[in-house]
């Protein structure tokens, strides 16, 4: 039993900090009609801004983290100011070949900015708890607990509020969008900030168990895309869903079956559900126009 | 010699690959002349392959508009069964060669059969999942690619005489050769024209008698099989490889050098391989200041495909044509002001 609620308590905390991840790359394909392909390597930057400020100022983990997500709304921001802005009529494949360029771009930036080696990021919390039998670290009860509360927020924001609204409605479609009044190139904006601040967390989260280098957000960007895709790109609640669930999965095939290949195995399900139904779990069937 | 340029003429653009080809071929010459020096003709080695597998990426994105984001793991493929074939079962250059380049093709079918479901960028996440598998196995069977150790192999040997480095390196341009008249060649046959209607519209296509569902697994497979060709190619050129060379930047830097360079074209291909491959570390880094800076090659590439994507989509092999037409145009003013 107590095994089981280990590997609970462990998808909780990798399926929150995929969500996060998963979350950035769906509001921006949402608003921006475009896969967000620089998403891990944004927040890889933003890792290596926290980091950085750590190590030059001092500061405890909360203030460096704080440093971290304002740097990862001003380089949303920035992007969206300087490049996004500028491609909204062209096709979403050109979008999309621009989000490939940034990834390169900000490769070379990293190591301009900060250097070749690696650095390293504290903890949230320190110490364990015992939760039914299971073993947790206070951290990783931090890193659900933000997990779960930053979803429930997004989600009320997006359903309840105004800016929800206007969020979906240029998300539906932005030119009568646009006609109704709503500023969508604020609302695009504002998608590109809040995807690098989530983005940024989630690095930010996962730089304690590995460091901060150039690859730490690779295999989290794969699979983010991929639960975008088995979610269905319909809806902001399916790939969230699709994350957790993934990371539960990854969990339990590397305790039960192999730890080597676990992702080899959720890839290889993922492209199985895919064959079947193309649209992902919650996707509505897109119809095309001839 | 009038004969011999009709000729010429008569068969452009095949006789215009092949002046390349041999003005290529001479490079290994200037390196004995002390013109060039030694790593620079590793790079140029690095370029030619690279060229190859952005011909057959090409033909996948441009014609056929499919996207793929696993060429990398299709590279590494070609070079570990290369280097199995020759190193532990002791084939010969050319049936190693051979069967590789056959079995990524059929590989490339199995992605193929799953791209007749799945479409668009989903298709690319789908070949970058495969890529992820594909890189767990290079490091996981041991046996096979001696993971993180690395596999080695030898230049090409042929029967019982082993090339040297330079004539490898004429091997190399020769399969370049090879590889633009067969690419330009698809592109002007049935199977081109195909794949184009299918990137205008499957509707449409479909509608024309178009087998969809072949021509996508045609597409992939031709597209796999240069990739196969490419990494072995390259690995009987360093002869050392290991999983780290087969990584998603790759794929992304081939993606880019497909689009920095023009889709559908076989001059563009090679143009975008040199531009993305060669230009920063043979000629930006040898500029003064600026070639100190880290990671200013990532920032060229990413940056020219940020342009190249915004500004001017053909792609850069264009420039030599819309700089003509500027000077007729220039030409044709002046010429009525006098």
């Amino acid at each position: 039993m107590n095994i089981f609620v280990q590997i609970l308590f462990n998808s909780l905390e990798t399926g929150g900090i995929l969500a996060l991840a998963t979350m950035g790359i769906i509001l921006i394909f949402r608003t921006s009609k475009a896969f967000n392909y620089a998403q891990g390597v944004i927040s890889m930057f933003c890792a290596f801004i926290a980091a950085w400020f750590m190590s030059e100022t001092g500061f405890n983990v909360f203030v460096s983290t704080l440093a971290g997500v304002v740097g990862a709304v001003s380089v949303g921001i920035l992007i969206d100011r300087v490049v996004i802005k500028r491609t909204i009529k062209l096709h979403s494949v050109s979008k999309q070949i621009v989000t490939l360029g940034l990834v390169i771009v900000f490769l070379g930036l990293a190591p301009m900015f900060f250097g070749n080696i690696p650095l390293t990021y504290g903890r949230f919390a320190q110490g364990t708890q015992t939760i039914m039998d299971a073993t947790i670290t206070n951290s990783a009860l931090v890193n659900i607990f933000i997990g779960v509360a930053l979803m429930a927020a997004l989600f009320f924001i997006i359903q309840k509020t105004k800016w929800g609204l206007a969020v979906r409605a240029t998300a539906s479609n932005d030119t009568v969008a646009r006609m109704m009044g709503i500023p969508t190139s604020i609302v695009t904006m504002g998608a590109w900030a809040v995807a690098a601040a989530l983005g940024s967390l989630a690095a930010m989260m996962v730089a304690p168990t590995t460091t901060v280098n150039f690859m730490m957000m690779d295999s989290i960007q794969i699979t983010a895309l991929l639960a975008c895709v088995l979610g269905g790109l319909g809806t902001f609640f399916g790939p969230v869903f699709a994350a957790y669930l993934i990371a539960l999965a990854r969990n339990l095939i590397s305790f039960y079956i192999s730890s080597v290949w676990a992702d080899a195995i959720v890839y290889l399900s993922i492209l199985g559900i895919l064959l079947i139904n193309p649209n992902g779990i919650f996707g509505k069937k897109l119809v095309k126009k001839v | 010699m009038r004969k011999l340029l009709d000729r010429y003429k008569r068969s452009r653009p095949y006789s215009d690959y092949l002046v390349f080809g041999i003005l290529l071929a001479c490079a290994p010459l200037l390196v004995e002349l002390g013109v060039l020096r030694f790593f620079q003709l590793t790079l140029i080695a690095g370029v030619i392959v690279y060229a190859i597998v952005t011909l057959g990426l090409n033909l996948l994105m441009g014609y056929g508009g499919l996207f793929s984001l696993g060429t990398a793991a299709f590279m590494g493929l070609g070079a570990y069964f290369t280097a199995f074939f020759t190193g532990n079962l002791s084939w010969g250059f050319l049936p190693s060669i051979i069967v590789t380049v056959a079995i990524t093709a059929i590989l490339g079918m199995v992605v193929g059969l799953l791209a007749s479901r799945v479409e668009g960028f989903f298709l690319a996440m789908a070949t970058l999942a495969v890529a992820e598998i594909l890189r767990q196995v290079f490091i996981e069977w041991t046996w096979f690619t001696n993971s993180f150790v690395g596999a080695r192999a030898d230049f090409p040997t042929f029967f019982s005489f082993t090339m040297n480095r330079n004539q490898t390196f004429v091997l190399l341009v020769v399969f370049l050769v090879i590889a633009m008249f067969v690419t330009h060649s698809i592109a002007n046959s049935y199977t081109g024209r195909a794949l184009s209607a299918m990137r205008g519209s499957e509707a449409a296509a479909a509608a024309m008698g178009i087998n969809i569902f072949k021509y996508r697994i045609v597409a992939f497979s031709i597209s796999t099989a240069y990739a196969g060709l490419g990494g072995a190619l390259l690995m009987h050129f360093i002869r050392f490889t290991e999983p780290n060379a087969w990584i998603f930047t790759l794929s992304l830097m081939l993606f880019a050098a497909v689009v920095i360079g023009g889709v559908r074209s076989v001059s563009g291909s090679v143009l975008g391989a040199f531009v993305v491959f060669g230009v920063p570390p043979l000629i930006l880094q040898n500029l003064p200041v600026i070639g100190d800076v880290n990671g200013l090659a990532f920032i060229f590439t990413g940056v020219l495909i940020i342009i190249v994507a915004m500004y001017y989509p053909a792609g850069l092999v264009y420039v030599w044509h819309d700089l003509k037409k500027l000077v007729y145009k220039a030409r044709a003013k002046w010429g009525r002001k006098v």
